[in-house]
């Protein structure tokens, strides 16, 4: 339908404003549009699951949060009933302030559920893996390695579990894990074992172009003073607030010397592609779109701060300020269910 | 060509050579078979063949291997992909990405091969091996035949002129082994891929073969050579070969072809369904009862409406396609799932209203997998839990580790034990509780002959002892040996239900080579050919 890379885009695009701003209504905006696209996607998609249940997980969140807010927070002028201060913790005013803001808080994680969901449907992951960059290779590969390993320790685990019982096992306390846990962690690294001889058999690994060994030396030095900066920037900048700015020429100087490294890796690596996925101009108009959403909600963030932030509390109104143009934006993500081809389209191109 | 030249090895920590002083010569397009008891060296040897061994494992290794002049221990594995493609036995566990196209692609991949020769080497394979239809699925969603044959093209795109598979049926129901046979005979006939293959089951597979390696074990020197002549030395044999060697035919069949001709001499007609009625049965109580068993695994029915009657001290064995519900039904029987709809008994216990623990004091259950069961340090600890869960003292285990040929193994870590002393130790496990209903799920994957037949032998005596036994399996030869009931399911009903000498001589799949080759009630195993003769 799209290149992953382009639903990547979209993907960032939709969970920026999530992610910046608690306004229920932009959120609306947002959650409405992710809802169009997969009503879109889950029609091709095989791996579409069932829209009742992710319905049913919203509201779910909806039932626990509101309630959770409306209780433990009590602040507000708009008073709905008291209940007896002398109940802890609930005791006190239920005010419509909180019950908004509860109900704008789990809308937020519906609406990132939902913007997941849709990612799933339409990207393979495995696929995707295959395009992180060369000097990642064997990153992305152990990770779909582990995807694909999960499914299979699970069903371990359920047999496991069914054979110790017919067996008389019951839990009882944590020595009883013995019997569940050793035969998963063998059969997992045997399994493991077996795996890697056949990925051996196949020419695997040794695809690295050998370096003479005072770069090598000098390459691994490198990557552990990056990744050193990386984490002493990262902190520098997070605890000491007069330091900021020394943290973040280190977070930037280590990063850049980290690309570097990958870079000199990458240059390295003796592998091709077997997959080209097509770049269409939907795909370029998708990603366009979705840079172009992400840049402006950046910059409505970085030079109006109050445009986004929503807090219903005092002094300020429940009611959720609304800027329509900023609204019109976010509703271009909905992009993918217009442009994406139809159902004959689809057919007569794969 | 491949070469071994005195080849020895020993695995790291091994005190004992797996290999010694191995040296044979294969010629280029032969199908050879490896043969040998479980824990013979036939991994190792076919590990040589690549240079995972030494290279993977490590170990002490002498001597030289060659193939098609390559040396597999200075080209190491990496090297050999090229020249030798090697498959292993669970297909599930050799893949690497989810779908079937791009695990072809993979070892093309790391060999920085130019995308249009991926492409046309892909389109080639996918034909060979007829998967073209598959090559867009995700490969946990295939058929385990349709699996091993993914596998196998997964090493073909290399173009390998070698081909090593290492027991590559053995985690297969028949049919699927027969789907991966004919391919590698195809590959074999009308490439000329030299194919080097193990495997247990040699019923299956030995007509096929030009040449039989066989190794004893032990450091003694193997056989190699022609299939009749090594199969008139070696011990292992299947059924019909047996059978040849003790009437003394010759030249010695192989099929159940060759063999109608030695066969016919016997031939006496009009006896087909001499079968004792089950008089002596019918008065013995009933310990399982099934009545209109429904069931289904997410929409999908399993169990559609299953009947039967199975009384104390029966030997039961439930055969049909993957798929049709045996381990379904045997799970039912120890209350694990509960009927949607109709009626288990287990001794008088109805399972929908009994908890798992008053049911287990009765019946014990072997899992497909003994792997599933063993976490112990020892063997008689792995026992004493059981009985401790059970609520049982701690008894003597010598008699019943001695039945199974286990009792020099008490002390022994499970884990390290052979496959077939695995699958014993599971057992034990479960017998130290003392059922009163044995259950077992596939009981012979991997096991060689010796090790079936002693299981075959226990077996038997379990049920002398008035123990029920229940097995799924698709081995007919142990059905053959030890059931004396036979229960067909099909789309999760029951299809055949009769005693073993009947339905046997009824079918033309569901039968023993013996059987096969007489299509006479009274002949299902080699033994009663031998008394009656």
């Amino acid at each position: 339908m799209f290149h992953p890379i382009a639903w990547l885009l979209w993907l960032g695009a939709a969970v920026l404003p999530v992610m910046l701003s608690q306004n229920p209504l932009y959120l609306a905006i947002v959650c409405l549009a992710a809802g169009i696209v997969y009503a879109v996607v889950r029609q091709t998609s095989p791996l579409a699951q069932s829209w009742s249940s992710f319905l049913k997980l919203g509201l779910t969140l909806i039932a626990f949060t509101v309630p959770l807010n409306a209780l433990s927070v009590h602040a507000g002028r708009l008073v709905l009933f008291t209940l007896p201060r002398a109940w802890p913790l609930v005791g006190g005013p239920i005010t419509v302030e909180a019950v908004v803001f509860g109900a704008s808080k789990a809308l937020s994680l519906f609406t990132l559920l939902l913007l997941f969901a849709v990612f799933n449907c339409a990207v393979d992951q495995a696929r995707l893996l295959r395009w992180t960059p060369a000097f990642l290779f064997e990153a992305g590969l152990i990770t779909s390695i582990a995807l694909t390993f999960v499914p299979q320790t699970l069903r371990s685990a359920q047999e496991i579990r069914e054979a110790q019982a017919i067996r008389g096992h019951r839990f009882h306390g944590v020595r009883d894990l013995l019997p569940l846990f050793v035969p998963l962690l063998t059969s997992g690294l045997e399994r493991a074992v077996q795996l890697a001889e056949s990925m051996e058999a196949r020419g695997f690994g040794g695809s690295l172009e050998p370096l003479n060994p005072r770069r090598e030396v000098l390459i691994k030095i490198a990557t552990a003073m990056a990744l050193l900066g990386l984490v002493s920037g990262f902190f520098t900048a997070t605890y000491f607030r007069d330091q900021q700015m020394l943290g973040w020429a280190l977070l930037t100087l280590s990063l850049t010397a980290l690309a570097l490294v990958f870079r000199i890796q990458g240059q390295r690596v003796r592998r091709t592609r077997y997959r080209h996925g097509v770049w269409r101009r939907r795909d370029t108009a998708l990603a366009a779109i979705s840079v172009g959403l992400a840049v402006t909600v950046f910059l409505v963030r970085v030079c109006a701060r109050t445009a986004l932030t929503y807090y219903p509390y005092p002094p300020f109104s429940p009611r959720p300020p609304f800027n329509p143009l900023l609204g019109s934006v976010l509703a271009l993500l909905a992009t993918p269910a217009v442009l994406a081809p139809t159902r004959r389209e689809q057919a007569t191109s794969e | 060509m491949i070469e071994f030249k005195n080849v020895s090895y020993s695995y790291p920590g091994g005190d004992a050579p797996v290999l010694r002083d191995l040296s044979l010569t294969i010629s280029e397009g032969d199908f050879v078979l490896v043969i040998g008891a479980s824990g013979a060296g036939k991994s190792t040897f076919l590990r040589c063949l690549n240079g995972l061994i030494p290279h993977f494992y490590g170990g002490t290794f002498g001597g030289q291997v060659q193939v098609m002049g390559y040396d597999s221990l200075r080209e190491g594995p990496r090297g050999m992909a090229q020249h030798v493609g090697f498959v292993l036995q669970n297909p599930e566990d050799q893949f690497v990405v989810e779908t079937v196209e791009d695990e072809l692609a993979f070892a093309l991949e790391n060999y920085a091969l130019p995308q249009t020769t991926m492409r046309k080497r892909i389109e080639e394979v996918l034909d060979q091996l007829n998967i073209a239809h598959l090559r867009n699925r995700q490969v946990s969603t295939l058929s385990g035949g349709e699996q091993q044959r993914v596998a196998i093209a997964a090493v073909l795109t290399l173009q390998p002129r070698v081909l090593v598979l290492d027991e590559p049926t053995s985690q297969l129901d028949p049919q699927a082994a027969e789907e991966v046979l004919d391919t590698l005979v195809k590959l074999n006939s009308d490439l000329g891929l030299t194919i080097v293959l193990s495997e247990h089951r040699l019923e299956r597979v030995v007509q096929y073969a030009d040449r039989i390696l066989y190794l004893p074990g032990n450091g003694q020197p193997p056989l190699f050579g022609d299939p009749v002549e090594v199969m008139a030395r070696v011990p292992l044999t299947p059924p019909l070969v047996t059978l040849g060697k003790a009437l003394g035919w010759e030249p010695l069949p192989l099929t159940i072809k060759e063999a109608r001709r030695f066969a016919r001499q016997f031939q006496v007609p009009g006896c087909k369904f001499q079968v004792e009625p089950e008089t002596q049965n019918s008065e013995l109580e009933t310990s399982i009862e099934v009545q209109d068993v429904w069931f289904s695994y997410n929409g999908h029915d399993a169990l559609r409406g299953v009947n039967l009657t199975i009384r104390a001290g029966e030997f039961v064995a439930v055969m049909g396609r993957n798929g049709s519900g045996k381990t379904t039904l045997l799970k039912h029987l120890v209350g694990l799932l509960k009927p949607r709809q109709g009626r288990v008994a287990v001794v008088g216990i109805d399972t929908r209203r009994a908890s798992l623990d008053e049911l287990v004091a009765h019946v014990g259950y072997v899992p497909q997998n003994p792997n599933a069961l063993l976490f112990a340090d020892t063997v008689r600890e792995e026992l004493d839990f059981t009985r401790r869960n059970h609520h049982l003292p701690s008894v003597d285990y010598g008699p019943l580790l001695r039945t199974l040929g286990l009792e020099d193994f008490a002390d022994h870590y499970p884990r390290d034990l052979s496959v077939g002393e695995r699958q014993r130790a599971a057992l034990a496990s479960i017998l130290v509780a003392d059922p009163e209903v044995i259950l077992l799920d596939e009981p012979t994957r991997g096991l060689d002959y010796r090790q079936k037949e002693a299981l075959a032998a226990f077996l038997h005596a379990q049920k002398r002892e008035g123990r029920t036994v229940i097995m799924a399996t698709h081995d007919v030869e142990l059905v053959a040996s030890c059931a004396d009931r036979v229960i067909i399911l099909g789309e999760g009903q029951v299809v055949v239900d009769g005693p073993v000498r009947q339905v046997m001589t009824d079918s033309q799949v569901f039968a023993s080579q013996v059987n096969k080759l007489f299509r006479d009630a009274r002949f299902l195993t080699v033994e009663d050919v031998l008394e009656r003769i």
